[in-house]
């Protein structure tokens, strides 16, 4: 009798099984890289790695608010409130933070221990008709940033969208986010304006207080070019936070040129999300390099230029660091960089069929002024957080 | 003989046996046969060798009837595992195919061919094609409706949001499409001075064909109906899209026409859609898609945001992942899409479509200056048209020379009040740049019928879809 020989039979079985499991996209997702903390709504097991770094960071999963530690282990906050933006008070007994609703949002705060969310500020409103104009009085709120003293809160803002048509008689209301701050024990208090938008380009992005230079913010300004009014301009400024309130009458919003805001970044690259190192001596930003690429760059805040912004010297003088930029590293859609209270490391969002938390290391060559990437970088994250609310890290 | 039968029933008796592989495949019939006859001892029968009967499975070579000469050609292993997988392979792939013919089929079905018979007065332009070939003979002109939610196709209490008109001339390959405000305040045949949206919801599709026929001339030879909720649920169905926001949009004056359950029917959302890479779901997909007011650069913003989530989409639908979730995108589709094309019409017109130069597409949208916002007596808010200005664009466009016309009083069904005869200048028509399509419709595409084509054809309805709710030809190039 013919001996048989079963084990091709199965081998060849096992890899027609391995083909059809290829094929049809099973076999699960095996890029977990530590502690499961919870599922998110695609039905992804979200986990956190242990041991990368020192300290907190605060980040959200479906707009849930969660804080990890260096542990592995994480905690969820708040639940349920369509949270963005966290941001912790330099002494961590707050977390301001945006909870987004279908017209408007409010500037909310808790405790760090947690407890009840208060409102700071409130964008509810109602629809009204103007002549034929639909209009309203809801308000949007994003992005909060603490001043290094706790005083103050940054934040962005369409509270002053009549006062075009107050201005101008044009009954348009500028829409543009803008920048604003207002101090925390006083909230009741009006606005003070700190950075103007353009007309028509959605406004501006990403405030921050400098650290060690308190009057000094960045943010990131979309515009279209003055040229054409076609193309969009995307920079990174500086500005003194002050300058508004300090010299009335002379900037307006909504056109280009008429702000205190110095472009450190050249327009014909779009940049985007700049982040301050801890001792305010540089800034962490994007770039968008192609339609899905971008790179995570580093470049020196450039000094003494906000004091006299519109003077053409001034401004090539900002350009300057610039042109001298690291580039880190280019991934597809990295953003939302934030760096460690050492500044030893750079916590970024990366995208491979989801958003998550990567972790960079970094070095600074102070001969050559040159960052550069230490190792290759590690996920803090799997199985997806939000892409479009920035992370904090705090001791 | 009987050390077989043992044979055998130990093959079946011990599973370890099992383990080792078993010699050669049986029939079940066959070994409950033998395995009864073991069981009850019987011993020789005529099937037994040197009885007239075949050889007793599982015989060694050499043995009865089975000579020398058999055994040289019996067929090697490797081959008969390669046949077993081929085998195997064609059975679950016929299987695969047979399962999603069977899942397409319905929709597909409910989808295409939906006639609507046409109300007195609407002349049927198809007539006079003589069964031309769609992209062949006369001009068409396909109207395209896009309406707010869930089973929006029964005419009842709801609208159109969407009202444009697709002309296309076979001869020439030009495209024009013409987009009309939805608060177009116009005679509505029977019914008297409505909005235009409200003749769907007066007369469903027959209502809204005829209106757009008595009203401005223009005979409609197809129509293609979208219900918004639809393109959520697919978008939803792949998990969402994740996509760079270009920059922030804002828009105060959003329509609140999706899962509104306030009853208001004109109401308005707010948007802000913060910039940066980020996932968008169904809702949030279609609002970044549809805001009309988040750009200076208006519609030409409005395109390159609709790139981007075509772009994430198709690339999602391009994923092998994507063959699980296809029923459910089937489904989604059932209901959301329907068409008085044929499935082959709808392949024709998205192959011509991805070979169409999108600059060579005559846009005209009837807002300013053909129209202007205000209220009607009863303190109503539409739009009122400019019939000056539009009836030469129309004419132009959809080559109706004297038959253009422009009923916008109650009573006017025989469309005398206002006509080409109206002296004024026609207005340039944006983009009018007229150039002939690159290509026409490949023949490996049109020669393709019946129901083969369920799953390529399952495709081209998505990319229908694309086109009425990105209102764009555009859309099904991606």
């Amino acid at each position: 009798m013919k001996r048989f020989t079963p084990w091709s039979t199965r081998l060849l079985l096992l890899l027609l099984a391995l083909s059809l499991q290829g094929c049809l996209g099973s076999g699960g997702n095996n890029n977990q890289v530590g502690n499961t903390i919870t599922t998110n709504s695609n039905g992804n097991k979200v986990s956190v790695a242990q041991n990368l770094f020192k300290g907190k960071i605060y980040f959200t999963i479906d707009h849930n608010l969660w804080v990890t530690d260096g542990s592995g282990a994480a905690r969820e906050l708040i639940h349920g409130s369509n949270i963005y933006d966290p941001a912790i008070s330099p002494d961590g007994k707050w977390i301001a933070f945006i909870a987004r609703f279908k017209d408007f949002a409010n500037l909310d705060y808790i405790s760090a221990g947690g407890g009840p969310v208060h409102i700071l500020l409130s964008g509810n409103g109602h629809f009204y008709n103007d002549s034929g104009f639909i209009k309203n009085t809801y308000y949007w709120f994003a992005q909060p940033a603490w001043s290094a003293d706790g005083t103050h809160l940054l934040f962005l803002s369409d509270i002053e969208k009549e006062d075009w048509y107050a201005a101008t008689g044009i009954n348009a209301p500028l829409l543009d986010l803008q920048v604003f701050s207002i101090p925390f024990n006083n909230p009741t208090a009006k606005p003070q304006d700190v950075a103007y938008a353009s007309f028509g380009d959605g406004g501006d992005r990403d405030p921050s207080y400098r650290p060690g230079h308190p009057n000094e913010v960045v943010y990131t300004h979309y515009a279209y070019d003055t040229a054409t009014r076609t193309q969009q301009v995307i920079q990174l400024f500086l500005e003194d936070a002050n300058a508004i309130a300090n010299h009335p009458g002379v900037y307006h919003p909504g056109l280009p040129g008429y702000d205190p805001g110095v472009a450190i970044t050249d327009g014909k690259d779009q940049n985007l999300q700049p982040a301050f190192s801890p001792d305010g001596n540089a800034i962490a930003y994007v770039r968008r390099e192609s339609s899905s690429q971008m790179g995570l760059y580093m470049m020196k805040v450039p000094e003494g230029v906000t004091a006299n912004p519109n003077n053409p010297t001034v401004e090539q003088q900002a350009l300057a660091p610039y042109h001298k930029s690291s580039h880190i590293l280019s991934g597809q859609f990295i953003s939302q960089p934030t760096w460690s209270p050492d500044g030893k490391q750079i916590a970024y969002v990366s995208y491979n069929n989801e958003f998550d938390l990567w972790l960079a290391n970094i070095n600074y060559n102070a001969k050559t002024g040159v960052w550069s990437m230490r190792g290759i970088p590690v996920p803090l994250t799997s199985g997806g957080v939000d892409g479009d609310s920035r992370p904090f890290w705090t001791p | 003989m009987k050390p077989q039968f043992v044979k055998i029933n130990a093959l079946h008796l011990k599973p370890s046996r099992l383990k080792r592989g078993i010699p050669r495949l049986l029939p079940v019939t066959e070994v409950d046969t033998m395995e009864q006859r073991a069981v009850n001892g019987t011993t020789g029968s005529a099937s037994q060798p040197g009885m007239g009967g075949p050889p007793p499975f599982g015989q060694p070579p050499g043995n009865g009837m089975q000579g020398p000469k058999r055994n040289k050609r019996r067929v090697p292993i490797w081959v008969r595992v390669v046949i077993s997988i081929f085998l195997l392979l064609l059975i679950v792939v016929g299987g695969l195919v047979g399962y999603y013919y069977s899942v397409f089929s319905t929709p597909v079905s409910h989808i295409v061919g939906q006639q609507v018979t046409r109300l007195k007065g609407d002349e049927d332009p198809n007539v006079s094609r003589n069964g031309a070939d769609i992209l062949s003979g006369s001009r068409i002109n396909i109207l395209l409706l896009g309406s707010d939610t869930d089973q929006k196709f029964s005419s009842g209490s709801y609208l159109a949001q969407t009202d444009i008109v697709i002309t296309i001339d076979p001869a020439t390959k030009k495209v024009g499409m013409l987009s009309i405000p939805r608060d177009f305040y116009i005679n509505v045949p029977g019914n008297g001075m409505h909005k235009l949206d409200e003749a769907y919801s007066l007369g469903g599709v027959a209502l809204s064909r005829l209106t757009i026929y008595q009203d401005f001339g223009i005979p409609i030879n197809y129509y293609a109906w979208v219900g918004l909720d639809g393109f959520i649920k697919v978008i939803d169905a792949v998990g969402g899209v994740n996509v760079d926001v270009l920059h922030p949009i804002t828009d105060d004056n959003y329509p609140d026409d999706v899962g509104n359950k306030t009853g208001d029917i004109y109401a308005y959302k707010r948007l802000y859609i913060p910039p940066g890479p980020q996932h968008l779901s169904g809702p949030d997909a279609l609002e970044y898609v549809r805001s009309r007011h988040a750009d200076l650069v208006g519609d030409f913003g409005r395109s390159a945001r609709q790139q981007q989530v075509l772009g994430a989409l198709k690339t999602k639908l391009n994923n092998s992942d994507i063959i699980s979730k296809l029923p459910d995108i089937a489904h989604d589709l059932d209901g959301y899409v329907k068409t008085d094309m044929q499935l082959t019409d709808v392949l024709k017109l998205a192959n011509f479509a991805r070979g169409l130069d999108p600059n060579s597409i005559q846009r005209v949208i009837l807002g300013p200056p053909y129209s202007s916002s205000g209220n009607t007596l009863s303190d109503e808010s539409v739009v009122f048209p400019y019939c000056a200005k539009i009836i030469p664009v129309i004419a132009q466009m959809f080559d109706l020379g004297n038959n253009a016309r422009c009923n916008i009083q109650a009573n006017s069904d025989n469309g005398s009040l206002a006509s080409a005869a109206q002296p004024s200048p026609a207005p340039a028509a944006t983009d009018n740049t007229w150039q002939a399509a690159s290509q026409v419709a490949g023949t490996s595409v049109m020669s393709m019928g019946g129901s083969g084509d369920n799953l390529y054809g399952f495709r081209s309805l998505l990319d229908l879809m694309f086109m009425v709710v990105f209102e764009s030809p555009n859309a099904m190039q991606i």
